[in-house]
């Protein structure tokens, strides 16, 4: 499906970390494999190290202390939140929405909206959507996006399909309606029937979490993890990947008029080193337009991953230039959608630690 | 599809000097899932097709790796 927005910006972004940062080779004895094998998975994915919350520290923590950085800095005035929009697979609870939570401890007024929206490596195309969407609005001039994720703590240690590369963080972007006028092009598609590509089985209401779901299990290629953990047919969304990306990426260019080679940055999510590179080489691109380092220094967050991306590759940049960057999310749902869009000028451009 | 070149990218990819086409693919010593995931992106990259781990680990030998390639290029 094909999307069109006119007249939004980003006019800053703001990703916060956890402090605690946590080495491949920490982690190498959980997995039921040779050191050997392991350092090779190490260099051809490209992971290194990871940022993951210490127990109890969940989405909204990270959340907050962001925003009341940006309120301490003055990079952000309360009392112009219109919308929270909180794209998540961790909520704190099942019921109230971790929005509202969020604009409680805040204290922000109450003429506004609060929103969570459950999606994961899409999550930051889908929440720009839905930022925009909001803002043709009459009385709605600034919406908050947040993606946030602790994912960590549902992925099994002794996994290492998914525990080497999962990170937790949060990041805040600013959305507004913009001054000038502009187009942004958009498209996403959806494949239900594989829900089960990327899973937490067990914990929901259709099936709750008891002591069988704790049951840790090995896999056929020597993992262990437990019903109650993350997990992904890595083989099945690498091929999905390399099959619905690329035609996705062209399509959005021939609707935008936009040749490739005309885009600054490709920023895409970041699952690992090995398939972004693939990714790169399909479409085409040099791989230094596609920045493919955010799994190797901090770990893949899920809907967070594209603005660390962004905040780590293009930082300052962003604050004094203007580029023209296509973003692309793809995975669990299955759902994958792009966008291409001019950023310029951002007000802030950074990573925090928490 | 080239017998030799075939053999000469599997060899590389199961980190050997050379492969016969009767090798079992579990016996490599490397052999695991990065393996499976890089013959799916050679499949992908040199034959423009699409293999699945299961398919893969149900060829068992490197001449049924082939044999599975080529019905899917056909």
């Amino acid at each position: 499906m094909n999307l069109t927005f006119h007249n939004k910006s980003i006019t800053g972004i703001l990703t916060v970390l956890p402090v605690n940062e946590v080495k491949f080779e920490d982690e190498i004895e959980n997995y039921n494999f040779s050191v050997a094998k392991s350092l090779k998975l190490k260099m051809a994915m490209g992971y290194n190290k990871h940022r993951i919350v210490k127990d109890g520290v969940t989405i909204s923590d990270l959340c907050v202390f962001g925003l009341n950085y940006l309120f301490d800095k003055e990079l952000l005035l309360k009392e112009d939140i219109d919308a929270l929009i909180l794209v998540t697979q961790s909520p704190e609870y099942f019921m109230p929405p971790t929005s509202n939570v969020i604009q409680g401890k805040l204290g922000l007024k109450q003429d506004m909206i609060c929103m969570d929206i459950n999606q994961g490596c899409a999550g930051f195309e889908i929440g720009l959507f839905q930022a925009f969407m909001l803002l043709d609005q009459d009385e709605i001039n600034k919406v908050i996006l947040l993606n946030a994720d602790t994912l960590s703590q549902k992925v099994s240690k002794r996994d290492r399909n998914s525990n080497p590369l999962i990170g937790d963080g949060a990041s805040i972007t600013i959305v507004e309606k913009s001054e000038k006028p502009n187009t942004i092009y958009a498209n996403i598609k959806m494949d239900g029937s594989a829900f089960d590509a990327l899973i937490i089985p067990a914990g929901g209401f259709k099936t709750p979490s008891t002591a069988e779901t704790a049951l840790m299990v090995e896999d056929s290629a020597g993992n262990f993890r437990s019903l109650d953990n993350l997990v992904m047919k890595g083989d099945d969304v690498f091929n999905f990947v390399q099959r619905e990306v690329p035609p996705m990426i062209d399509d959005l260019l021939l609707k935008a008029g936009v040749e490739k080679q005309a885009v600054d940055y490709y920023m895409f999510h970041q699952p690992n080193k090995f398939m972004l590179n693939k990714l790169a080489d399909k479409l085409k691109i040099p791989r230094e337009k596609m920045p493919s380092n955010i799994v190797e220094n901090f770990g893949n967050s899920s809907g967070v991953s594209i603005p660390t991306a962004i905040s780590y590759n293009l930082g300052e940049r962003l604050m004094k230039e203007s580029l023209l960057i296509c973003l692309a999310g793809f995975g669990v749902g299955l759902t994958w959608a792009s966008l291409l869009l001019q950023m310029e000028y951002l007000k802030f451009n950074e990573i925090i630690d928490f | 599809m080239e017998i030799e070149i075939f053999k000469a990218e599997m060899a590389e990819l199961l980190e050997v000097d050379s492969v016969e086409l009767t090798d079992e693919l579990s016996s490599f010593e490397c052999w695991d899932s990065l393996t499976i995931l890089s013959i799916i992106a050679l499949a992908g990259e040199k034959y423009n097709v699409t293999l699945s781990a299961a398919e893969i680990n149900k060829s068992h030998t490197v001449g049924g790796l082939k044999e599975l390639i080529k019905l899917k290029m056909s």
